[in-house]
């Protein structure tokens, strides 16, 4: 007789996933995620100012620059927040070996958290964790300062996870009432992340009746550098469904689903009690197709939970490739002509985040390998793809092959220039390797070390790199604003009169009272 | 004065024209029968600049007055405004002859004369002249001096004018519908009628009526009328400017105004932003800021209060003892109150109509105010007239037909 056991459809136990909270705002984070109950996934607190720590939920909490620091945070500085993540690689690395998947909370912006995520990140993908990070942008009123450096990190963290959620502290005041408290403000901030990293665990560990994975994940994310787009939403009682997206829906990530027209692929997840019924979910996509293009990859998933009882929850996932964020931005920019100080279009929230990072990548590692410049893909294509799931050997083939096309016209051109720049060995097995398979596997992973090693000289590169490459940049901004202004001025002289336009002047006072008064005031 | 007599007011703005049919009881008592409202197209700042469509609006207007209150209307009251309206206080002084000391209508007859006589500009006609108070050797009198002895009578005036013409063609307008005029009335003498009553004119009260396009007041100290005028600026000034800083449409930047916008300075009120959703012709998502939307409005309408502020009479600030009344639609904004007291740190009332019976909806709406008030002006005018003290409120205005 055939013995037939249920599948657990290659669901990923909950003890394979860890969540680590880093800095202070990443322990605030960490400990929202546990006082909302978090069944089975382990906890992990990372901080070097001890008070904190030691007043963390998480069940696990290691201190970082235990000789460096000693006990005490790092005061805002990211280079310290990085050498204190270094220090203490080997316990991290140990915390986190064996684990799939690593949800990292981190606030960035300040010490800890700006410095050490990104190291933090690449430890964990080298112990072969699929690496989704939450990251808070400071708020504007923090200063320039921070901002950039939160910049910085997040332009690291774009290109060493697999995938980045982040919420801009500046946004959060449309999670909350502006008489509320402070404090309201930012637990509800954490909550949401908190309702976040569920709705992915969620997604990936239950079983489905029409199941969504980690693969679909992946493809709902797949493309490079991108924004996570992410709601989730739950409802119960009557007319559930659509509650529950409309709750999804006013995520401030999606901006009332205005930003899900350009995306290209769509993570739906569904999952609700026993009496979920299929007219519910049909009722429900619809209502979700007003929102997403035709032409997109929509990623269904459905699944049943007891524990849910009468209500229904949606998750939805998608991924906007920066450039996209970015040209709309342009558009923006070149449209507008008035003076338009508190207009902004939807997208423009984004402003800060889309630098060109391909760039400024290709910048550092073309001062580190100058022969590479000739085929950026290289560069930004294998460190994050390849690099997924160095563990799977099954997978990888197939994916090595994909982008071994590519990097071929420069490995395969019998000059071998990468190889002889970085290192000799490595790329020389992974040049053979292209017709055994075998040593497919081996070889991707000694590639993804060669390239990491250059991605870990990068900040210091980067940071050489970051002055030559924005001076061009302020230049073109100061002579846009100067533009703009001189525009603005004429516009005070002529026609600043909107609708009154073509009327005799309305003068009470020496007073146009017809002009704006902020205009006239400016002008004063 | 037994019989009910039925009167009809009619205000030309610059948003909408509205008509009020109103029933005034033999006991005084006022209800209001219908009102017809159209949205006026054709004005700009209280004043017509295109006769044909405005004629339209008032029709609109008529029948549907008509339709609601069952009444044929013939005559209307009409409320002016504009800036071309002034009014100034003068005082009439008349020293009575050596021989006589009692004081006789003629003599009030002959003060009145000279407190008319202002050096108005040739093209401006009186539309009210407001009886203040009498002065009989300087010691004030509100009712009539005939009979008490005294050497000099003073009689204080309030005199408004405005350009004949642009008044002429405001009448005509109507008189082209087969209406006549029975008066014209400077709006804000009108909603004051409404709005304050005795008590609270006693007191000192300020109506500020925040109309379209203009912003209309009157001052009232003492029981009696001190200073009124018009600035021409309104809400659709408000719109304009949004509609100038955001580059929205004037419709949606009205919709902003009227959904979105606060005065109050309030900075919790003026956080995040407001999306403007996507609509059926072709509109990308927008979004404006809170903060910005929020100042614009309250720099134009701290601007239009400092004027209004400016205009009053020196001194008169302090003597406001009930405080201030606010109507038109442009009240209607958020957080005016409390912009108002910022300005004028006085107590701020909603205008508001007690004494009239009818449909209690219409005339809670500030909007409506001007044009109910006419209607209780009509009422005094018409006391006024059975009365009919040719000494009384002379009222010589020169386009009146028979």
């Amino acid at each position: 007789m055939i013995e037939f056991t249920k599948d657990p459809q290659n669901t990923i136990p909950s003890s394979l996933v860890k969540i680590i909270g880093l800095g202070g705002a990443g322990a605030n984070m960490l400990d929202r995620v546990a006082l909302d109950g978090m069944e089975g996934a382990e906890m992990l607190a990372l901080n070097a100012d001890i008070r904190t720590l030691s007043g963390s939920v998480a069940s696990e909490r290691i201190q970082l620059g235990r000789n460096l620091t000693k006990g005490l945070g790092t005061g805002g500085d990211p280079d310290l927040g990085q050498k204190v993540m270094m220090e203490a690689e080997k316990e991290v690395r140990s915390a986190i070996k064996g684990r799939k998947i690593v949800f990292l909370c981190v606030g960035l912006g300040g010490g800890t958290g700006s410095g050490g995520a990104p190291i933090l990140t690449r430890i964990a993908r080298e112990e072969g964790a699929f690496v989704v990070v939450f990251a808070t942008m400071p708020f504007g009123f923090e200063g320039h300062r921070r901002r950039e450096q939160a910049e910085t990190a997040l332009n690291e963290l774009a290109v060493l996870s697999n995938a980045l959620v982040v919420f801009d502290n500046n946004r959060m005041g449309e999670l909350v009432l502006a008489k509320q408290g402070i404090h309201e403000a930012f637990s509800a901030g954490d909550r949401m992340i908190s309702d976040s990293i569920k709705a992915v665990i969620r997604l990936v560990i239950r079983p489905g009746l029409i199941h969504v994975g980690l693969d679909e994940l992946m493809t709902a994310l797949r493309t490079t550098r991108s924004r996570c787009l992410f709601g989730s939403g739950m409802a119960s009682g009557k007319d559930r469904a659509s509650k529950a997206l409309t709750n999804a829906l006013s995520s401030p990530l999606l901006d009332k689903g205005a930003l899900l027209k350009e995306a290209s692929s769509v993570l739906v997840h569904i999952c609700g009690g026993d009496d979920l019924t299929l007219y519910e979910i049909e009722l429900l996509m619809q209502k979700l197709m007003k929102y997403v293009p035709a032409k997109a990859h929509v990623l269904f998933g459905a699944a049943i939970d007891t524990n849910m009882k009468d209500s229904l929850s949606i998750t939805l996932i998608s991924a906007l490739p920066e450039e996209k964020l970015r040209s709309s931005n342009e558009d923006a920019e070149r449209i507008v002509l008035a003076p338009t100080e508190g207009f902004e279009f939807d997208v423009s929230e984004e402003q800060p985040e889309p630098e060109p990072i391909a760039q400024k990548i290709d910048f550092a590692l073309t001062d580190a390998i100058p022969t590479v410049a000739t085929a950026p893909v290289v560069t930004a294509a294998p460190v994050t793809e390849a690099v997924e799931e160095p563990d799977a050997t099954a997978a990888p083939i197939a994916q090595i092959d994909d982008w071994l096309d590519l990097p071929s016209t420069v490995f395969a051109g019998g000059e071998r220039p990468f190889a002889e720049h970085v290192q000799d060995d490595p790329i020389a097995d992974f040049a053979h390797a292209t017709t055994t398979p075998a040593s497919v596997a081996d070889a991707a992973r000694d590639l993804q070390e060669a390239l990491q090693a250059s991605i870990a000289h990068e900040p210091d590169e980067l940071s050489e790199a970051e002055p030559e490459h924005k001076t061009p940049d302020l230049g073109d901004l100061l002579e846009k604003t100067r533009t703009r202004l001189s525009q603005q001025e004429s516009l005070f002289d002529g026609d600043a009169r909107g609708k009154f336009a073509d009327t005799e002047p309305n003068l009470v006072d020496g007073d146009d009272l017809d002009i704006p008064p902020f205009l006239r005031k400016k002008k004063k | 004065m037994a019989r009910a007599k039925i009167h009809v007011g009619l205000e030309i703005g610059t948003s909408k024209v509205c008509m009020v049919v109103g029933e005034v009881k033999s006991d005084g008592s006022v209800k209001i029968l219908g009102l017809g409202t159209s949205k006026a197209a054709g004005v700009r700042k209280g004043e017509i600049c295109d006769y044909s469509k405005i004629r339209e609006c008032v029709d609109d207007a008529r029948m549907k007055a008509e339709e609601a209150s069952d009444v044929e209307i013939g005559s209307v009251f009409l409320s002016v405004s504009g800036a071309h309206i002034q009014s100034i206080n003068n005082v009439g002084t008349y020293r009575l002859p050596d021989n006589e000391k009692q004081i006789q209508p003629e003599h009030i007859a002959e003060a009145n004369d000279i407190a008319k006589d202002i050096n108005i500009s040739p093209e401006h006609v009186y539309l009210h002249n407001i009886l203040r108070n009498y002065r009989v050797d300087g010691f004030a009198h509100s009712s009539s001096p005939v009979g008490l002895f005294g050497k000099t009578l003073e009689n204080d005036f309030h005199v408004v004018t405005g350009i004949g013409t642009r008044i002429q063609n405001s009448i005509k307008c109507v008189r082209e519908l087969q209406m006549d005029v029975d008066d014209v009335v400077f709006a804000p003498i009108a909603t004051a009628q409404l709005a304050l009553n005795r008590a609270e004119r006693e007191r000192g009260a300020l109506l500020i009526d925040i109309g379209g396009g203009t912003t209309d007041y009157a001052l009232y100290l003492n029981g009696c009328i001190a200073a009124s005028g018009c600035i021409p600026a309104g809400g659709e000034h408000i719109t304009n400017d949004i509609h100038m800083l955001t580059g929205l449409s004037f419709s949606k930047a009205e919709g902003l105004k009227i959904k979105e916008g606060d005065a109050s300075g309030d900075q919790s009120r003026s956080v995040g932003t407001i999306k403007i959703p996507v609509d059926e012709k072709g509109f990308s998502q927008q979004e404006v800021k809170r903060e910005v939307l929020n100042e614009v409005i309250r720099q134009r309408l701290i601007e239009i209060l400092t004027l209004v502020r400016k205009r009053l009479p020196p001194g008169s600030e302090q003597l406001i003892g009930t405080g201030i009344f606010l109507s038109g639609g442009s009240s209607l904004m958020r957080g005016l109150d409390t912009l108002t007291h910022q300005i004028f740190q006085r107590a701020i009332y909603r205008a508001e109509a007690a004494e009239i019976s009818g449909v209690q909806a219409n005339f809670k709406d500030p909007q409506y105010a001007t044009t109910l008030g006419l209607i209780r002006y009509a009422q005094l005018a018409d006391l006024e007239k059975q009365n009919s003290a040719p000494k009384g409120l002379g009222r010589f205005w020169p386009f009146r037909r028979s």
